[in-house]
């Protein structure tokens, strides 16, 4: 069964691509574009790696991780999104428990290899 | 002749005739325009929110088939393969229209700020490859700046390098937009754009574009920056600049004479940033340049010519730095001349403002010894005068220490053994000879002190021969003697300002002659024989204290005893002043009462001052465990004044007081409706007298239930209350606290003394605050 990627961004043709990328490299992706229906997903089932973008609508990056981390109580990978130069929300998303973060302009194949790296450990 | 009002025709103000017809066709005309005008604005409005949700439609259309084109790769199935086939072929059917050609670029352009790696590579290729650079080409020949500038962007953004030829042109357009967009296309599009744009530009380069294009530089992949040393010939004064920095940048320091001669540049900014790059490449060559730029350079750069001089110079450069600490005028510069001449040649110069002369420190230390002298000289006499009652042996323990300390300070400062012999010696004599040898000794320490105190001893332990004491118990007449004679030195010498003192004298004689009959019993009792000698003393402390002046009253002196000359039957209890003077420190002597029963009196004052009638059961306690007659007496005085202070039960119930109110009104006030019909159900059932006053405030109330409740309740408690009228005779208990019918009344001398008590002093707090006061004082 192939592993489950929850994918939060609010940017509708990078997400695209990613989830083309993601599914072509073997997983099942949800698409969420704001942080209302990353919640509302959540609440119905947790995947096996959340990918989210830092800056989205209603629900933030560092919201969601915060949710999950302290409201679901959920160990599941978080991997952060963020633009270059965003590093304080960068640390910040570390200090609340994200595992990974990779800056914008997102290389797709460097993504799905800290994606795989992360669901291995 | 006067003509009447009414037939005057005279019109003040005219105006002109309008047509209204005329002004029905302007309301038309206006409104038909603000119709057209508003329909305008949702046309034009309607018309972008279509574009837009056709464009995002496009881009959801375009987007599967950009990805299948991104991804594609050769290790495809067979199917795979013709699906990307056919993609091709669809997507060029679908750039022939305008729209969607824009759009799909726009996508492109998007992707390509949001992608990195392999998949970027192959979105420009992409790019390309549907031929849409050429819409790009198009842009550059519109006669709109905009339209020519995104056209610029666009190709530098998809990399066409095969533009880099047409953009070239555009470095020296006027337009700065579409200037700056070329700047940053050239640069980036070849490497050689740089030299090219350095060889070519001739306007000026904002240090914002500078900041750009450097960053352009900086992420140029495999790029070898050419010497930029070359420019600094240009005769753009901005490309000179910004060469300098790009040369500081790179660290390219092969330029050295050309920085060096640009510190004469008329420029200050290329100057500033020579000495920057002069600064970072070391060059020490220039410093001659440096000193010979300094006196014309203006005050910014002969700050950063002086950080210059501070970074690479050496000892060379101290003359300079002294002659321009000496010339220089400005403060701040002549403050960094300062600093650069500690950073060569360190502590060299030292902080000179705001700093006080060394005379004005001297002076304070002669006057700090004169000070420490006197001191001395009036501890002599205290500690002979203050223990006249005790033993002798006080003062001959102090003398050792004395001595001890100056042999202490001798070894630690001065090496003059011929002295320090001369003090082993009399301690020697001290400690072993006859008390005859005081006076001598006592003019001797003085001497030596004179010579050689320099330092303060107080720290020094103090250690007390206890066999001295001893020794000299023998000699206390002789002692006393002397102690006579400096007693009356003292009380010209040893005063306190601070206590409060009765001016007039007839006033004070009255209190004191009051103070001592009536309201102090005595405390504590000494022998006759004390009092006797102490006779003296007070004598003498009335005599200063009924002089008109403000009174000076060595509490030394004064012990208890000297107000209860009269009470000389009780026995002596004690034989020490309660202060004494030791050394230079005041103590207070508290060993004149058991243990036990001083401990009850600290109880008894701490009660006294902090407690109030709920401390009565305690004191009760006290004053039945405790067989002193000291503890009793006080003991009962804080009954009798708590009782006193305590509310009597005919105040309890008094309108006046809390308690007459009832439990329930603060609640009643504060409760809705339902809430309040409960509260009346409930004192109905287990209200008191307490209550009536509530319900009669309810019964006036505007609210019939409430009112009506509240006199049923009323009328129950009422029928109840006449009951308990009925059998309270019967019941009542005489020793209920609650039946006291008189007031309780105190004599006089009780009153006093709790009047007295009120101020917070009994003759124990004011000893104690006294020694208190005493201790603070000397202690500064």
């Amino acid at each position: 069964m192939s592993k489950r990627v929850l994918l939060a961004d609010d940017d509708q043709l990078l997400a695209s691509l990613l989830n083309f990328r993601l599914k072509k490299g073997g997983y099942s992706v949800h698409h969420s574009v704001n942080g209302k229906e990353v919640k509302e997903y959540l609440q119905k089932e947790m995947p096996d790696i959340i990918v989210s973008d830092i800056m989205m609508p209603y629900f933030s990056g560092i919201e969601l991780i915060d949710y999950v981390r302290n409201e679901l109580k959920s160990k599941t990978p978080i991997i952060i999104i963020s633009s270059a130069g965003n590093e304080q929300n960068v640390l910040t998303a570390f200090e609340l428990g994200a595992n990974d973060f990779i800056t914008k302009p997102v290389s797709p194949t460097e993504l799905l290899v800290r994606i795989a790296r992360e669901i291995n450990k | 002749m006067l003509i009447p009002p009414n037939q005057i025709n005279i019109l003040l103000i005219t105006a002109p005739e309008f047509n209204l017809e005329y002004l029905w066709w302007l309301t038309i005309l206006f409104f038909v325009l603000s119709i057209i005008y508003f329909i305008g604005v949702f046309l034009i409005r309607n018309r972008i929110t279509s574009t837009n949700n056709r464009t995002k439609d496009k881009k959801i259309e375009f987007s599967p088939m950009i990805n299948e084109f991104l991804f594609y790769e050769d290790s495809n199935t067979k199917e795979e393969k013709m699906n990307y086939l056919n993609l091709k072929i669809q997507i060029r059917e679908l750039i022939k229209n305008d729209f969607d050609r824009q759009v799909l670029t726009e996508v492109l352009l998007d992707l390509r700020k949001d992608l990195s790696g392999q998949s970027q590579a192959v979105l420009i290729d992409l790019y390309k490859d549907l031929g849409l650079h050429n819409d790009a080409y198009n842009k550059l020949g519109s006669r709109k700046w905009q339209v020519v500038s995104s056209g610029i962007l666009e190709l530098t953004t998809m990399e066409v390098e095969e533009a880099y030829g047409l953009i070239i042109k555009f470095i020296n357009h006027r337009q700065s937009t579409i200037r700056k967009q070329a700047e940053i296309a050239v640069v980036n599009l070849k490497e050689e754009g740089i030299k090219y744009f350095l060889d070519n530009t001739k306007y000026k380069i904002a240090e914002w574009q500078q900041l750009k294009l450097l960053d352009v530089l900086r992420h140029k992949p495999n790029f070898n920056a050419p010497q930029f040393g070359l420019w600094l010939t240009a005769t753009n004064t901005h490309v000179v600049l910004f060469s300098l920095r790009l040369i500081k940048y790179y660290n390219q320091n092969e330029a050295e004479q050309s920085i060096i001669t640009l510190l004469k540049h008329k420029n200050r900014d290329i100057q500033a940033e020579a000495i920057e790059c002069i600064k970072d490449f070391h060059f020490v060559s220039a410093l001659t340049t440096l000193k010979l730029v300094y006196p014309k350079a203006s005050h910014d750069i002969k700050i950063a010519i002086l950080d210059a001089i501070g970074e690479i110079g050496s000892k060379n450069e101290v003359a300079f730095l002294e002659y321009l600490a000496s010339t220089e005028r400005h403060f701040n510069i002549k403050g960094k001349v300062n600093s650069t001449l500690n950073k060569i040649n360190p502590e060299s110069v030292l902080p000179t403002k705001n700093i006080s002369t060394e005379d004005f420190y001297e002076a304070e230390m002669d006057l700090e010894d004169t000070l420490t002298t006197v001191d001395e000289i009036k501890k002599e006499p205290e500690l002979s005068i203050t223990q006249p009652d005790l033993n002798i042996t006080k003062e001959l323990e102090n003398e050792p220490e004395i001595s001890e300390e100056i042999i202490e300070l001798e070894s630690a400062t001065i090496n003059s053994s011929p002295k320090e012999e001369t003090e082993t010696e009399i301690v020697n004599e001290t400690s072993s000879e006859e008390v005859e040898n005081e006076v001598a000794l006592d003019i001797e320490i003085e001497n030596t002190r004179s010579e050689q105190l320099e330092i303060d001893l107080t720290f020094l332990p103090h250690v007390n021969d206890e066999n001295v004491q001893a020794e000299n118990d023998v000699e206390v007449e002789k002692v006393e003697e002397v102690k006579k004679i400096e007693e009356i030195v003292l009380e010209e010498e040893f005063t306190f300002n601070f206590l409060p003192f009765v001016v007039e004298e007839n006033a004070y004689k009255e209190e004191v002659s009051a103070f001592v009959e009536d309201d102090f019993e005595p405390l504590f009792v000494l022998d006759e024989n004390f009092n006797n000698d102490q006779e003296e003393v007070v004598s003498i402390i009335l005599d200063e204290s009924t002089s008109n002046e403000f009174e000076d009253i060595d509490w030394s002196t004064v012990s208890t005893e000297t107000l209860t000359e009269n009470d000389s039957e009780e026995p002596a209890v004690i034989e020490e002043p309660l202060i004494s003077f030791e050394s230079e420190e005041i103590s207070f002597s508290a060993n004149f009462m058991p243990q036990e029963e001083l401990d009850a009196m600290v109880i008894l004052e701490n009660i006294a001052e902090l407690g109030d009638s709920r401390e009565l059961d305690l004191l009760q306690n006290i004053k039945e465990e405790n067989s002193s007659v000291l503890v009793k007496e006080r003991a009962e005085e804080l009954i009798q004044k708590f009782l006193y202070q305590s509310p009597r039960p005919t105040e309890l119930f008094s309108a006046d007081n809390d308690l007459s109110e009832s439990v329930f009104t603060e609640i009643y006030n504060l409760a809705d409706k339902e809430t309040k019909l409960i509260l009346l159900s409930e004192i109905k059932s287990i209200g008191d007298e307490k209550e009536i006053q509530l319900l009669e405030s309810v019964i006036k109330s505007e609210s019939k239930s409430l009112a009506k409740a509240a006199k049923d309740a009323l009328e129950n408690i009422k029928s109840q209350l006449s009951l308990e009228i009925d059998v309270t005779p019967k019941e009542v208990d005489n020793d209920s606290i609650f039946d006291v019918d008189f007031e309780l009344e105190l004599s006089e001398s009780i009153k006093r003394n709790i009047a007295s008590n009120d101020n917070g002093s009994t003759l124990f707090d004011q000893l104690c605050s006294m020694s208190n006061s005493l201790y603070k004082k000397k202690n500064g």
